[in-house]
């Protein structure tokens, strides 16, 4: 059985390679049968295309996306710097 | 609309707009006169840094009401279409900087802005040195021709205040939060060496988006990181005094 650390590691250069995701900042973790995603993107269908890449590169892990999406608000308080 | 005050200086990295991204960001820039004089966005405007995108990037930051400069990020120059991209957002008015300076006319007051995309190689005695394979040494060779040609872009601009926008960071201390062994990748110390050599007034970053947003460089340059991931909003606003 191939050890988890190296399907992470390429589940991981996946999300950062595939021309769908390109995604950097990505964690991947793997315990058991089970294949973690967490981190930030702006948006649920850049979310959705990192699982699907996800998935096709580990088919046999249960995927669980736990990437959350990040709200832009307001502009706050500005800083001065003196 | 400025004042005779203060220069205030808009700020975000790491956009990363797609072709779906048409309109999405446009709106948080609604009013952004009322807040700021400039806005300087730092790298990382699109996700593939292909001509398309680029194309929607230019499209968001057109006719806005303030002065925009931009530098690029590595994900900008993935696609080798950065020289592309670049024209894009000139044609759409705005500066894009390449290792080269721009003053800004702000009111009564000169802001000169200097910087380009930046590069890694890491931080001071954690990093990488022009020994070796022919790689390592062009990996490193590359981030010290830019911390050379930002030294001389600074020394040569006459300006009230001078800013250094970027898209690497050149300091440890606003990529706290991400994981210290891709800090090589993140910046260099060359950077803030040059910058402090030459001196300015702030140095604004982005790339490193589980990083801090507040840092100083070891000549006492404040250092931002205005990754969109770090600010949670959409961009940030850093006032520096009126010069005397």
């Amino acid at each position: 059985m191939e050890a988890p650390q190296y399907v992470a590691a390429r589940v991981q250069r996946a999300l950062a390679e595939d021309a769908r995701t390109h995604e950097l900042g990505i964690r991947v973790d793997i315990r058991g049968d089970q294949l973690f995603l967490r981190g930030q993107v702006d948006g649920a269908e850049q979310r959705e295309r990192l699982g699907a890449v996800a998935h096709e590169t580990a088919p046999a892990l249960h995927l669980h996306n736990e990437i959350k999406i990040v709200d832009i608000v307001e502009p706050g308080e500005d800083e001065h710097l003196d | 609309m400025s004042t005779l005050t203060d220069l205030r200086i808009a700020a975000v990295g790491d956009v990363h707009l797609g072709e779906d991204s048409r309109g999405h960001y446009r709106k948080h820039l609604e009013g952004i006169e009322e807040r700021a004089d400039v806005l300087m966005l730092a790298g990382d405007l699109t996700r593939h840094g292909t001509l398309e995108e680029g194309r929607v990037v230019a499209d968001e930051f057109r006719d806005l009401p303030v002065t925009v400069v931009a530098v690029l990020g590595n994900h900008d120059y993935h696609s080798d279409q950065q020289y592309e991209i670049a024209s894009e957002l000139r044609d759409a008015g705005v500066t894009v900087l390449d290792d080269d300076g721009a003053v800004l006319q702000c009111g009564e007051t000169k802001l000169g802005v200097v910087g380009g995309k930046g590069f890694g190689g890491g931080f001071a005695g954690k990093s990488a040195s022009e020994f070796g394979e022919r790689e390592i040494k062009n990996f490193v060779a590359h981030t010290r021709h830019i911390a050379e040609a930002w030294k001389v872009a600074l020394k040569e601009v006459q300006a009230d205040h001078r800013l250094v926008l970027s898209h690497y960071s050149p300091i440890k201390e606003t990529l706290e939060g991400e994981p210290p062994e891709i800090y090589p990748f993140l910046g260099s110390y060359l950077l803030a060496e040059a910058v402090d050599t030459a001196g300015a007034d702030l140095f604004v970053h982005g790339h490193a988006h589980k990083g801090t947003e507040k840092g100083m460089t070891p000549g006492g340059i404040r250092v931002r990181n205005v990754a969109l991931p770090v600010l949670g909003r959409a961009y940030g606003v850093y006032c520096l005094d009126d010069c005397d």
